[in-house]
This record gives C-alpha cells, structure tokens and sequence, in this order.
C-alpha cells in the first residue's frame, strides 16, 4: 500500500464530467488544468476530512458524521455549499431507507422459502455486506440476531 | 422502431456514454440509479473518497452519511473552481481552460487558499 495520500485522485472522467458540466458550452479545458482540478480536490477531501475530524473530537466522538462536515464547510468559508449539502443529505437518507426496506424485504421471502434452515449462510452474506458500510450501523446486525 | 423505444424507456440505467478517451473508469460510477433519471445523488466513487477519508492519520472512523457529503461537497468544489478558473479565460478571450488560469483564481479566491502549494 503506502500511498501517499496526494496520489489518491478521483477518476478523471468524473472530474472531466463536472467541470464541463459547470461551464459554458465549447469551453474546453487542457489536460494539465484539469489534472490540477482533480488533484485540489482531493486536497480539499483532506482538508475538509481534517477539519471534521476537529470537530469530532471536540464533541468527543471517533466517528466523523454529517453535521461535522457541515460544520467544516462552514469553517474552510464555504458556506454556499452547506444548503445544497443539506438537501443531499436529505434524498441520500431517504434512498438507504428506501434500501434497506427493500433488503429486509428480501430476507423475510428468504425465510419463508427455506424456513429458517441455513440461518449462518445468510447472516455470513449480510455481514459482508455490512463490513462495506463503514461500521456505523451496528443495529442491523442486532435484527439479524433476533431473526 | 421499437426496440429504439425500448432502448430509450431503460436509458435510465446506463447512460449512452459516447465521450470516454479517460479509459480507466469507462463504466458509470457505482450508484446504480433507483428509478428517476437525474436522480443520482453523487457521482464520484465513494469508495475513493472513503480512501483518502482514511489516509488521515488522526480519523478513527467515518460514518457513510459523512463520506457521501464530502463526495458531494467535492463536486461542488470542482464546479466552483472551474467556474472561477473560466472567469480568468474569458478576460484573456481563451475558450481553453488552461493551467494558470487556475493558478490566478487560487490566488484570487480567499477560500482557495488552502491550495497555495498543493498542486505541484
């Protein structure tokens, strides 16, 4: 591994996407402006990351949350950011619900199909499933004991 | 006729994509679209932004909702950029975004400063 964590970049043909998307038609842009694009915002991922991390800890926690980030848009002066963040946030809660309905949907026909025979496989599947999220929704697992 | 029809019905999956030189992430970002099209809610990967969430030495955890804000917040931040870089072309006449013009808009800007001797 042992990335520095300047080499980390975001995928060009994302970065590339947004930025023509954001400026007028017939407006190109070179290959260095952009990569130079591309590599500030990672950079503003780590500084954005640090100054959540701040707050965070001054609320004594160890997991960063949206409110922290808010609260670090707000510190790095952009502002502008923090309404539509919001708004995001918002279709963003209401899309992992709308997932996770679905998932428990799918395991309640699971366990009407085999009846509870291979309780272990199907807990082993959803915790990897889980292990990708990062750590933050232990309740789920606490359902899947109880089922 | 009307397997055009149908082409376009599914269209929201997986967008025609006829630009894509970039070659290394040709396929359409992860977040599979639920249904409305235009309803994506982020399109950088968020398994990167979790990547450079975690190169933090100081970060212990990060929750997801905080990952996807930054990847939000991150394409905000190219948006604004890119405009302010594309003010600085439009007064040298260029329809090239180039380099310096990036230069000028960091030094410009109050709240790019924070770039001031990361990009090289």
């Amino acid at each position: 591994m042992a990335e520095r964590p300047e080499d980390l970049n975001l995928p060009n043909a994302v970065i590339t996407r947004i930025i023509k998307e954001a400026l007028p038609d017939g407006v190109n842009i070179s290959k260095e402006a952009r990569s130079a694009i591309s590599r500030a915002a990672s950079v503003f991922v780590l500084y954005a990351t640090s100054c959540a991390n701040n707050f965070a800890m001054k609320g004594k926690r160890k997991t960063l949350n949206a409110s922290d980030v808010l609260s670090a848009m707000e510190e790095m002066e952009f502002q502008r950011f923090v309404t539509p963040l919001k708004e995001a946030l918002e279709a963003y809660r209401r899309e992992q619900k709308g997932k996770k309905e679905a998932s428990e949907q799918k395991k309640k026909d699971k366990d009407k199909k085999t009846d509870s025979e291979e309780p272990d496989k199907s807990r082993d599947e959803d915790n990897d499933e889980d292990e990708e999220r990062l750590e933050e929704e232990e309740q789920n697992e606490e359902e899947e004991v109880d089922n | 006729m009307a397997a055009a029809a149908a082409a376009a019905a599914a269209g929201s999956g997986t967008p025609r994509e006829e630009e894509g030189p970039g070659g290394e992430a040709v396929a359409p970002p992860p977040q599979a679209p639920t249904g409305a099209p235009g309803a994506r809610l982020s399109r950088l990967p968020l398994a990167r932004v979790k990547a450079l969430v975690k190169a933090d030495p100081d970060v212990t955890l990060a929750g997801q909702e905080a990952i996807f804000i930054l990847a939000r917040a991150a394409e905000l931040f190219v948006e604004t950029i890119a405009k302010d870089a594309y003010c600085c072309a439009q007064q040298g006449k260029r329809k090239t975004l180039q380099r310096r013009d990036l230069d000028n808009a960091i030094e410009a800007v109050d709240e790019f400063a924070f770039l001031e001797g990361t990009l090289d």
